[in-house]
C-alpha cells in the first residue's frame, strides 16, 4: 500500500486533491465595499486611543533614541 | 488528464480572483429595485417610479468618511436642480439602523434615503468603493458613474445632470 502510494497514482491523486483544496481558499468571498462597516469602527484600529498611542511612541523613541521609527520625519538621532 | 485538471483548477482560481465585482456599465439599463424608505415604515420607492426624471443615485454608509463630506454638497446640488426634472435618491447600506439615524440627524438633507442593509442593490450595481453614485437618465439608463467622493466631483456631476435635463426637448 505504502509502496503504491509513493511511486504511483495515489501520490499524484493526493497532490491534485491538495491542490484543489488549497485553491478552494481563493473562492472565499471578498469583503464588499458596503460590508466594511465593522472594519471601519474606531475600536478596530491598531491604536484605538491616539493619546495612548502617542504616549507609547514617545516612551519608545525616548528609550531607543529612534525618533522617526514610526514614520515621522527625522533621522533617528534622538535629538528632538 | 492531470494536466487538464490542474489547468481547470487554476482557471477557476483566476475567475474567483478577477470576477469578484463588476460595476454596471454606462449605457446599460439600471437594475430595477424597490426599497423601503429609511426611517419611514411602510413607505417604498422603486426606481421605475422615477422614470421620466434624471436620477442621481448615491450609495452611502454612516461609517464612510467621504459620505459625510458629500451630503451637504449633494443637498446644495439638489436644491439647484428643478424638482420636476431631477431626483436625488440615496441608498443607505448600513447593516444596523442606529448609525444612519444619528448620521442623518447630524447631516440633515432634503432628499430621501432608502435602506438596503443586505446590500442587494449595491451588489446589482457592482459597487467597488464607497461612496458610489450613478447618474441615471429619464429612461432608466446609467449615463455616468462615480466611485469615491471629492468636492470637485460635484462639478462633473452637475454638468452631467444639466446635460441630461436639457436633452429632454431634443428627444
Amino acid at each position: 500500500m505504502l509502496n503504491d502510494f509513493f511511486n504511483g497514482k495515489m501520490l499524484r491523486a493526493a497532490t491534485v486533491l491538495i491542490l484543489f483544496a488549497s485553491l478552494g481558499g481563493c473562492a472565499t468571498t471578498p469583503v464588499q465595499p458596503w460590508e466594511r462597516g465593522r472594519l471601519a469602527r474606531w475600536d478596530m484600529r491598531w491604536d484605538p486611543d491616539p493619546l495612548q498611542a502617542a504616549m507609547n511612541d514617545h516612551t519608545h523613541f525616548s528609550k531607543e533614541g529612534s525618533n522617526g521609527h514610526i514614520g515621522a520625519a527625522g533621522g533617528g538621532c534622538g535629538c528632538n | 488528464m492531470y494536466r487538464t485538471m490542474i489547468l481547470a483548477a487554476l482557471l477557476a482560481c483566476a475567475c474567483n480572483a478577477f470576477g469578484a465585482t463588476r460595476m454596471i456599465d454606462v449605457g446599460t439599463q439600471a437594475p430595477s429595485f424597490d426599497l423601503p424608505v429609511f426611517g419611514k415604515k411602510g413607505s417604498h420607492i422603486a426606481l421605475s417610479d422615477l422614470r421620466g426624471k434624471v436620477v442621481l443615485l448615491d450609495f452611502w454608509a454612516s461609517w464612510c468618511g467621504p459620505c459625510r463630506q458629500s451630503f451637504p454638497l449633494y443637498e446644495k446640488l439638489r436644491a439647484e436642480m428643478p424638482a420636476r426634472d431631477f431626483t436625488l435618491l440615496a441608498i443607505n447600506l448600513d447593516e444596523m439602523a442606529d448609525g444612519p439615524t444619528a448620521f442623518l440627524e447630524e447631516n440633515p438633507v432634503g432628499y430621501t434615503s432608502l435602506a438596503d442593509p443586505a446590500g442587494d442593490v449595491a451588489r446589482q450595481f457592482g459597487l467597488i468603493g464607497m461612496p458610489s453614485s450613478f447618474v441615471i437618465d429619464r429612461d432608466g439608463v446609467v449615463r455616468a458613474r462615480h466611485t469615491g467622493f471629492k468636492p470637485q466631483d460635484v462639478d462633473a456631476l452637475r454638468k452631467e445632470i444639466v446635460d441630461l435635463i436639457g436633452n429632454r426637448d431634443a428627444k
